[in-house]
């Protein structure tokens, strides 16, 4: 497995809105595009879509306020 | 507050009791922010430690750790790492830790801690904290980065739950599992954050208090109090851990369960980063966490008697 390509594929989907919507469009072709085995392709093709919608929002949001981080 | 200060390890803290027997006391304080200050240091005599966020220290000028070093003379300090990344595949950034060493070193705290999350991949920084896929790379990843933070900082970080509002793909452990695979297996003790428990309870439908039950009880040794809200509408709606408000009364009741599951010596720490209320409000919340917790003290006690009775 390679989890590192996977959390790199992740922070990119969650901080960029152009990669977040090719990949919502075609997520097969991404996640291979990004070099994730088929295992992580099979997991991230059923990704928690309405729990990525919720985390980049609230993403956007934080980074908009320069993110206080304070968690 | 002065025995405390005088007496305090590293972490938690004891008292001497009369008979010079020590005993652990459970500790209760707040995060420490610039807007509280002066509430803070009006009202030392109800808090007996504030936690600080070690990364608005990393690149202070210098009047800056000055005064976090006349603010650790005053009261007992722990430091709360936000952006490490420790749970993660890839290796922990060696400046951020070297960072936290020297503030280590410098202010002396008597605990530190840093998140189960992971906050940068393949370059991107994400800005905020996120949850790994749980899986065996992700902890064996964590380990390897604990045993590192140990060695340069010379002291094991307490690691937190985190709140999450996505479920993160590729977990083969569910939340508890995991955390327990890294806290068996590291020499880290767990802060658990209650608010992001319940928060991840109520998003993805699990019972918080068989989460607690499932922790190694001796190894939680620090307690995070917080508030949040939802956000979504409809069926899709989710509660996100923003820090924003004030702490909701089922985090008091688990709070009661980890008095009722744990020996006292627990720091507990109310975090809140904005819509800012009184000073008396944020030490009322405060007490009644002294209640709950020792409501849940008074449950274990009762039933250990009990079961000396029987």
């Amino acid at each position: 497995m390679s989890t590192s390509l996977l959390e790199a594929f992740l922070a990119r989907i969650y901080v960029d809105a152009q990669a977040r919507e090719k990949f919502l469009s075609d997520p097969t072709a991404e996640a291979l595009r990004a070099g994730l085995s088929h295992d992580e392709i099979e997991a991230v093709k059923q990704i928690d879509q309405v729990g990525l919608e919720l985390f980049t929002v609230s993403l956007k949001r934080k980074r908009q306020r320069q993110y206080s981080k304070h968690r | 507050m002065a025995v405390l200060a005088e007496v305090a390890v590293e972490e938690g803290a004891v008292v001497v009791a009369a008979d010079h027997m020590v005993m652990p006391k459970d500790c209760f304080g707040l995060g420490w922010r610039p807007q509280l200050a002066l509430g803070i240091l009006s009202n030392l005599d109800r808090i007996d430690l504030v936690e600080v966020i070690a990364d608005d220290f990393f690149t202070a000028p210098r009047s800056d750790r000055r005064a976090l070093k006349t603010l650790a003379a005053q009261v007992p300090v722990t430091l709360h790492g936000v952006s490490l990344g420790l749970a993660s595949s890839v290796k922990v950034d060696r400046d951020r830790l070297d960072r936290t060493a020297r503030l280590y070193e410098e202010i002396k705290p008597l605990s530190w801690s840093e998140h189960l999350a992971f906050v940068r991949g393949g370059g991107i920084e994400i800005g905020h904290l996120a949850a790994p896929p749980r899986c065996d790379e992700t902890i064996e990843g964590t380990l390897k980065n604990l045993a590192l933070a140990h060695t340069i900082v010379g002291v094991a970080p307490q690691v937190e739950n985190v709140a999450t509002l996505i479920d993160p793909p590729l977990s083969r452990y569910d939340e508890a599992s995991w955390v327990v695979e890294i806290i068996r297996n590291s020499q880290s003790n767990l802060l658990l954050d209650l608010h992001n428990l319940h928060a991840n309870a109520l998003n993805f439908g699990f019972d918080p208090i068989d989460f607690i039950s499932r922790m190694p009880a001796g190894r939680v040794r620090g307690i995070h109090l917080a508030g949040g809200r939802w956000v979504g509408k409809g069926n899709v709606r989710r509660v996100l851990d923003d820090h924003l408000h004030d702490v909701p009364d089922p985090v008091y009741a688990l709070l009661e369960e980890i008095g009722a599951r744990t020996e006292p010596g627990l720091t507990v720490i109310l975090e809140r980063d904005g819509h800012f209320p009184s000073i008396d409000s944020l030490l009322d919340q405060l007490d009644h966490a002294r209640q709950a917790l020792a409501q849940g003290r008074a449950r274990r006690t009762i039933a250990s008697r009990g079961e000396e009775a029987a």
